[in-house]
């Protein structure tokens, strides 16, 4: 308590993958803010090859602004902070520039036990790069499955299969060829194995690993066929990150010096914002008039360089998913690949063949800091961050459990909030499009506040709030996010140009405006940032907008945004036409209407 | 450096050449898992009183490697030459012959650091071409420049036995008869400035380097990256495909030794800022590849074709008039 009391200013650094961010954030008239931002190219490569590097660089633009001097004469940060306002009391980091945790996962069925594992090493920054399935048995499987690990030569083999009392013979198949591929293997480049299946065989899975590798054991992912337990499984899975991959950045030691705390992977700290956000249930101004109630959730989105995190908290309790191979930098080429061109073309205003999409994601991997300069481009780039925040959600929302959150199974749960991050949602040269992409991504039911984290806060927040809570509430109030749109999708089925729902629209000045909403129409309101209004919600017959079941009219009151007040009712799920030349129509018109 | 642990076979201060092995180890060959207890028809724990090999016996295709007794008793033979490495659980692991893989120093210069086991590092003096896309592995060769100017196609006609050992300068672009001919006249090398997104599948099996040096499309090499390269026609160069953007940016590279006894050029200032007068290469459409010098560094925001407002650059590219570039947009050539 003591130590906390001392607490004035906290420097808060994030190393991405390409760029490294240092937020200051110190007392102003007794209140914690958002003082200055620096930022620079993260410098993991040579010729620095020490990402305390990158760190200093960005410290040293915040240095420039505020006229303060932070870093002594070794280079080596000055903490607490001096009575002549040289240094900062804490700092603390996140880091996501390491590369992800290799993983080879084994299960027995691929949308039972398999699906659960990879949820659980998508905890973490992690690539899977095979997948051994046990239901396949033989002995041209268990090659197969040597073959796998031995030519892959993984971080971590992580192997799950078996409810409890379950299976058992087949799981332990897998662990016999993982453990013979690791002893195929020279002892440096072994895998560790994680075993997170049926918790009785552990000791006779520990007889057959014996000394060819490390194991390490969690609690079974799919203990009942009814229900996942990923959270053990996915901190050792997390540990192991940290470990084996952040712990061998160049610099790291240093940065590990700087900081009281342990150095957090940033997904981790964005998820604990979104955590935070929740408990607060009076949330800060920012989102005041939405607030997040037991039935429904928050959501945080956070599309970076070389990563996806999606972070959904329902009664209190995070899911977070993290997609550590693909982001708006890298991964691009290899989503088309294996998704296919009309994956990402789909989401273009003009037409744009598969070649030429794969040169522009190949060009952009090698300059990875550069920004579109041709709407083309723009486009593109884009219609990239939807699909990636739709294939992370894939993964996430089988693992969610939203409860009353979630009226219909086929569709997103409903979040009174949602926060998203991210170089390409933040720096959209119009804030429509930013909302678009993000309606387009997520597809969100009922009420809902979209809230843009602009200056890429959301990590530092979140591992601010470890350290001194208050500075994360007051750094909030004090205008670290901004309010991007409050968005009304009513729920139902009609033929398009037909009347859906009603709205009349009460304005702090009293002044009133009525729509009506036509089924397909994607509809923009004005109510500007720092307005409120209350809306009054008639929809139609057998339309549900959220205010407890289909039909049901209401009033609500809600804040404005940079977009103000969307009703998108363009129906769940999204239907995109099949026909390239109607698709790009719709999509140049939905741009119009949101004013991008 | 080596894929897997193996022994360095170099000191530190050694001079080598690019044909020369600095490193070697053992890959694993291929493999068998034999289910010999369930060919023999017994339990599995019965298998090692059946064994007629142990661990670490080399045994040849069609030996016996597990049998029962008697006369008419099954046996089981060897699929395969190798080392039987492991045996449970009924079954039985017999692995091929390891390959030998020799890491070659790939360009000319002395060791300066050994990586134990693993590999090391090799200092030279010369210039180094960063490309930004490439195919293959390593090799080197003599530089042979095949094209007028930077902006001209490598065209296969040109292609002759001439070319038979050089790594070829293009310029725009290269089509599918020039890896043709390139491969029938066993070029070593080609370094062209575009690439055609349609190239690319065909480029997973070429039998050389290619490098790319300013992105996919039809883009004409950058005029300095090319004014080296012709200038250094006749000199022996390595060259290397290999990319991986991200992590590591391992950048596919042509390194041109320098002789020795050459004055090393001044250390280039990593951090210096942007200044008026300095060279730069555009990196994004829709001028990707251009080189120019900066005239002017406006202090605020300009709005460009996308509506977004940002700091950049105006550079004389020779064109009529400067072009604003965003400064992200933007490489120092130095």
């Amino acid at each position: 308590m003591a130590q906390e009391q001392r607490i004035g200013s906290i420097l808060v650094a994030d190393c991405g993958a390409v760029m490294t961010k240092a937020m200051l954030l110190d007392q102003v008239n007794g209140q914690y803010r958002f003082v200055a931002q620096g930022e620079a190219l993260t410098t993991t490569r040579h010729p620095w090859s020490d990402v305390a590097a990158g760190i200093r660089h960005a410290i040293e633009q915040i240095s420039a602004v505020t006229g303060r001097r932070f870093l002594d004469g070794s280079a080596n940060l000055i903490s607490p902070e001096l009575s002549n306002r040289q240094g900062v009391d804490v700092f603390a980091a996140t880091i996501s520039a390491s590369q992800p945790l290799q993983v080879v996962l084994g299960g027995l069925v691929q949308d039972l036990s398999i699906a659960s594992a990879e949820r659980a090493a998508a905890g973490t920054y992690s690539q899977i790069r095979a997948i051994l399935d046990g239901g396949k048995r033989g002995t041209s499987s268990d090659k197969e499955h040597v073959r796998a690990i031995r030519d892959n030569a993984p971080d971590v083999v992580c192997i799950a299969g078996g409810t409890e009392g379950g299976a058992d013979r087949p799981v332990l198949e897998l662990v016999e060829s993982t453990t013979l591929a690791c002893s195929m293997m020279e002892p440096e480049v072994r895998p560790l194995v994680l075993y997170a299946g049926n918790s009785q065989l552990r000791r006779q899975v520990t007889e057959i690993v014996g000394e060819e590798a490390e194991l390490r054991v969690a609690d079974n992912v799919l203990p009942t066929l009814e229900g996942e337990n990923l959270l053990n499984a996915q901190e050792e899975l997390d540990a192991l990150y940290v470990q084996q991959k952040m712990g061998e950045l160049p610099g790291i030691d240093t940065v590990s010096n700087w900081s009281p705390a342990p150095i957090t992977p940033t997904a981790r700290a964005f998820g604990r914002l979104m955590q935070y956000l929740w408990h607060l249930g009076e949330p800060p101004d920012i989102v005041k008039g939405s607030k997040a109630t037991p039935s429904s959730g928050i959501l945080g989105v956070d599309v970076g360089a070389a990563s996806t995190t999606v972070a959904a908290v329902f009664d209190g309790q995070l899911f977070l998913t993290v997609r550590g191979d693909l982001g708006v930098a890298f991964g691009g080429e290899r989503l088309l690949q294996k998704q296919g061109t009309e994956t990402i073309t789909r989401w273009l205003p003009e037409p744009m063949d598969g070649n030429e999409a794969r040169g522009f994601f190949i060009n952009r991997a090698m300059h990875p800091t550069s920004i579109p300069q041709e709407p083309r481009e723009l486009w593109l780039e884009q219609a990239l961050t939807r699909e990636a925040i739709r294939t992370t959600l894939q993964i996430a929302r089988p693992g969610w459990r939203p409860g009353v959150a979630q009226p219909y199974s086929h569709l997103l749960p409903l979040f009174d909030t949602i926060v998203v991050s991210g170089g390409v949602l933040a720096h959209a040269p119009h804030p429509g499009q930013a909302a678009l992409i993000v309606l387009d991504g997520l597809e969100p039911i009922g009420i809902t506040t979209l809230v843009l984290d602009a200056h890429g806060l959301a990590p530092a927040l979140g591992n601010v709030a470890a350290v001194k809570p208050l500075a994360a509430v007051e750094a909030l109030d004090g205008g670290g996010f901004i309010n991007l749109a409050t968005v009304i999708t009513p729920i139902g089925e009609a033929r398009p140009g037909d009347t859906v729902l009603r709205v009349q629209v009460t304005y702090d000045d009293d002044s009133t405006f009525s729509v009506e909403v036509n089924y397909g129409d994607l509809e923009v309101l004005p109510l500007p940032p720092g307005q409120q209004a209350v809306l009054e919600l008639h929809p139609r017959r057998g339309f549900d907008v959220g205010l407890g079941g289909p039909g049901k009219s209401g009033k609500r009151q809600v804040s404005g945004g940079l977009v103000g007040l969307i009703i998108d009712a363009r129906g769940r799920p999204l239907a995109l036409s099949s026909d390239p030349q109607q698709s790009q129509a719709q999509v140049q018109q939905w741009l119009w209407d949101v004013g991008g | 450096m080596l894929p897997i642990p193996g022994q360095v076979l170099v000191n530190v201060g050694d001079p080598v050449d690019p044909t020369q092995v600095v490193a070697r180890t053992n890959l694993l060959g291929d493999f068998h898992i034999v289910p010999a207890a369930r060919l023999l028809g017994i339990p599995t724990s019965q298998l090692g009183r059946h064994l007629r090999v142990r661990l670490g016996d080399e045994v040849r295709r069609g030996q016996t490697i597990a049998a029962l007794s008697g006369p008419l008793g099954r046996s089981v033979k060897s699929p395969l030459n190798g080392v039987v490495t492991a045996s449970g659980s009924g079954r039985i692991l017999i692995e091929a012959q390891p390959t030998r893989f020799e890491l070659r120093a790939y360009i000319d210069g002395t060791v300066s650091d050994v990586l134990r086991n693993y590999g090391v590092t090799i200092e030279t003096m010369g210039a180094i071409i960063q490309g930004v896309w490439g195919a293959g592995r390593e090799s080197f060769g003599v530089l042979k420049c095949m094209v007028k100017s930077p902006d001209q196609p490598l065209r296969a006609r040109s292609i002759d036995s001439s070319c038979h050992g050089t790594i070829l300068i293009g310029g725009t672009k290269l089509n599918e008869a020039v890896l043709e001919r390139a491969q029938e006249l066993q070029v070593r090398g080609i370094v062209t400035g575009g690439l055609a997104p349609e190239m690319l599948p065909l480029m997973k099996g070429v039998l050389f380097p290619v490098v790319v040096t300013e992105g996919i499309g039809e883009v004409p090499m950058s005029e300095p990256i090319f004014r080296l390269l012709a200038t250094n026609e006749g000199r022996e160069a390595s060259i290397s495909g290999r990319v991986r953007p991200r992590g590591g940016i391992t950048r596919p590279e042509i390194i041109i030794p320098l002789p020795s006894g050459s004055t090393p050029p001044t250390q280039a200032q990593v951090r210096s800022p942007l200044e008026v007068g300095m060279q730069v290469r555009v990196v994004r459409a829709p001028l990707i590849g251009a080189v120019g010098t900066v005239v002017a560094l406006p202090t605020h925001a300009h709005r460009i074709e996308t509506g977004a407002r940002v700091r950049g650059a105006e550079v004389d590219l020779n064109q009529a008039e400067p072009v604003f570039v965003p400064l992200a947009n933007l490489e120092v050539l130095r």
